[in-house]
């Protein structure tokens, strides 16, 4: 049997994160291959929807990036995020699903190192927790 | 007219000035929700049954104009009408709250902790109930039994929204769960992530009324979870749902200043 490689979505917010991916992409660090980068406006537009969705679409992972607190090019979208994500976690502890599947982490244009580290850990991390239950699961 | 109505009327419209009367009754054999004027009959009052007429009050109120609503209204339904005054959606001024206390039979089956009125006109107040078994022996449980626990109540749902459709609190035009993206348009049933993203929404707004669970067909344990997911708000913010005070804290940044968000949309 093959090792368990995961799925995980990434939502990049457009001006920090994203720059910060791409960064990371030209200097040409190395990082695991199983991350889908989806880029967004702003972190504060991933619905936590978007998180269960995916979730219980049988995605391993999620990553929610977004610029540091008070760097958000639209003032207050990151404060809403980083309510958010804490609740949508909660949520998902609650009907049984590990939390650690979620990450929220912020990320700056800068930041391709941490970028890289981020992923890294996050994949880790995942393939440590196993494939997603809901993935089996037929409703 | 029973004397339960005819205490309701009396309150509604000569003590308190109120110039409609909303409540539950007994009409030629059915019970349902009745508005009436100063002078109708509203045939025989019931209490006894657990309602929402906040829910119903809501639909009424944009047609309602200036005029005076009585409400009876239970704990859970004063703190559902805080959380729409709050937002804007009902006006306090033009609502008149008649207590209702519920009994200890209905305060057991809502695992209520919080079931005494500000102001008790009608009824007894009943001690509250400690705490709901179910939610924290799935606390207590593990995460792989808890999932299991979950699914296969899940798996019950068959997407009739009653749930939705009850919900005191549930207020927005456009629901996200009728859109296409989250809820499957053919099949039930509609997947896990339509009970987390019903639980997301209801996180900063739910009384724990209950009407959820009641009105399940499915008999799915829907107020063990929103009692979860309350208890995790006031873990992370401190909020309890149902503060006239206290804006929700997904509608506030950081430090507390309020986002530009009437929290009206879902």
């Amino acid at each position: 049997m093959t090792e368990f490689s995961p799925t995980i979505l990434a939502f990049c917010c457009n001006w920090c994160s994203y720059a910060g991916a791409d960064l990371a992409g030209v200097n040409r660090l190395q990082m695991p291959p199983n991350v889908h980068v989806i880029r967004v406006m702003c972190s504060a537009s991933v619905k936590p929807e978007y998180v269960f969705k995916a979730i219980s679409q049988g995605i391993d992972g999620v990553l929610v990036l977004g610029c540091h607190i008070g760097d958000c090019h639209y003032l207050t979208g990151n404060h809403r995020t980083a309510k958010r994500i804490p609740v949508a976690k909660k949520i998902l502890r609650d009907a049984g699903i590990d939390d650690r599947r979620v990450r929220l982490d912020w990320v700056s244009a800068a930041e391709g190192e941490k970028f890289q580290q981020v992923i890294t850990e996050f994949v880790g991390e995942v393939k440590a927790l196993g494939p997603n239950p809901l993935r089996e699961v037929r409703m | 007219m029973n004397d339960l109505a005819r205490r309701l009327v009396t309150i509604a419209f000569e003590e308190r000035g109120a110039d409609h009367l909303l409540l539950m009754a007994e009409r030629h054999g059915n019970v349902g929700p009745v508005m009436v004027e100063k002078g109708q009959d509203p045939g025989d009052a019931r209490v006894d049954v657990p309602y929402q007429l906040v829910n119903i009050l809501s639909n009424l109120i944009p047609f309602m104009g200036k005029a005076k609503v009585a409400i009876v209204c239970r704990r859970c339904d004063e703190r559902a009408l805080a959380e729409l005054a709050k937002r804007g959606i009902v006006d306090d001024a033009s609502i008149v709250k008649i207590g209702l206390a519920c009994t200890k039979e209905q305060v057991e089956r809502c695992r209520c902790s919080d079931c005494v009125p500000s102001r008790v006109d009608i009824g007894e107040p009943a001690e509250p109930c400690p705490d709901d078994t179910l939610a924290s022996e799935l606390s207590s449980m593990g995460t792989e039994e808890r999932s299991a626990f979950w699914m296969r109540q899940f798996r019950k749902c068959n997407k009739c929204f009653g749930c939705t459709l009850n919900c005191p609190v549930c207020f927005c035009d456009d629901c996200v769960l009728e859109e296409r993206t989250y809820t499957p348009e053919q099949g039930i049933p509609p997947g896990p992530a339509f009970h987390l993203i019903r639980s997301f929404h209801l996180a900063d707004k739910c009384v724990e009324c209950g009407e959820c669970e009641r009105s399940c067909p499915a008999d799915i344990p829907l107020l063990t979870l929103r009692k979860m997911v309350n208890r995790d708000m006031r873990d992370l913010f401190g909020y309890t749902a149902g503060d006239r005070e206290r804006r929700s804290p997904l509608l506030t940044t950081l430090d507390d200043q309020p986002l530009e968000d009437d929290g009206h949309a879902c």
